[in-house]
């Protein structure tokens, strides 16, 4: 088993992963924010079961892999495709333009912050088993 | 994934794009405003028309993703107004000369907008910028 298969590294991953492609996501709809007819989107946040593996229905869009054996394993640094979210938005301009631009401003501000928090996580678990290798 | 290209490049192009098409609506606008005065040379000619900018999104296909790019420029179709001059040589035989259908305060107002949206974007990079190096940061875990 790799190190970066391990339940935690692997949801972590997954997590920043998913701020990554958001954060394309949000950079198309700013970017258009005068485009006539453009609708904003959105993605649907990933959700993990209890061993931090993805829930199911947790809005991934990809059928989780089954383990016939404890023996299979997933390769790793599989990319997850992640499910849209199209119902964003709550005003339309007369253009048909949909973008909120305070509205994706502040998702941007959350997605990096959400983004901070799991790298942080992340290097404190890769120390976590330096530590226990027993390296200081 | 579907090409090499990573998520966070992308972002970066997408912003580029954007902060590039405002740059675009912006010289237009200023050169609506610098022609707000420009009459005809000829008598009873047409002035000045406002020039209108217009987005598109489109497909970046290096990028595999939805930039936004400047479309066609269209003119401003609406009428312009006239004023009674009769010493201009742009007047025509009742002495009213037609000047350019520019605002300035309409021009004002979509300058400031495109300014705004640019530094949405401009913010959209200094984000992206700031994940990347959360993420090189790992690195030295």
């Amino acid at each position: 088993m790799a190190i970066s298969d391990m339940p935690m590294l692997s949801a972590l991953r997954t997590k920043m992963q998913w701020h990554q492609e958001r954060q394309r996501v949000l950079a198309e709809n700013v970017a258009n924010s005068d485009t006539p007819k453009f609708r904003p989107r959105d993605l649907v946040e990933p959700k993990f079961d209890k061993v931090g593996g993805p829930a199911a229905g947790g809005g991934m869009g990809q059928l989780p892999m089954m383990r016939a054996q404890g023996v299979n394993i997933s390769p790793a640094g599989a990319s997850a495709t992640f499910a849209q979210n199209n119902r964003v938005g709550y005003e339309t301009r007369p253009a048909g333009n949909a973008v909120n631009l305070e509205d994706e401003m502040l998702k941007v501000s959350a997605n990096q912050m959400d983004f901070a928090a799991a790298s942080s996580l992340y290097s404190r678990s890769l120390g976590l088993l330096k530590t226990a290798i027993g390296k200081r | 994934m579907a090409n090499d290209t990573s998520d966070f490049t992308r972002s970066m192009g997408i912003a580029t794009s954007g902060m590039r098409a405002q740059a675009g609506r912006m010289r237009i606008i200023s050169e609506n405003i610098a022609n707000a005065q420009s009459t005809a040379q000829t008598p009873g000619g047409d002035p000045y028309r406002r020039k209108v900018p217009t987005f598109t999104s489109e497909l970046d296909r290096t990028l595999d993703a939805r930039t936004v790019g400047l479309g066609r420029v269209r003119p401003d179709m609406s009428i312009f107004p006239t004023r009674y001059e009769p010493g201009n040589p742009a007047a025509d035989a009742a002495g009213n000369v037609k000047v350019p259908n520019v605002n300035s305060l309409v021009e004002m107002t979509d300058m400031k907008e495109a300014q705004r949206s640019y530094e949405a974007n401009l913010n959209i990079i200094s984000a992206t910028r700031r994940m990347i190096q959360r993420t090189l940061d790992i690195l030295k875990a």
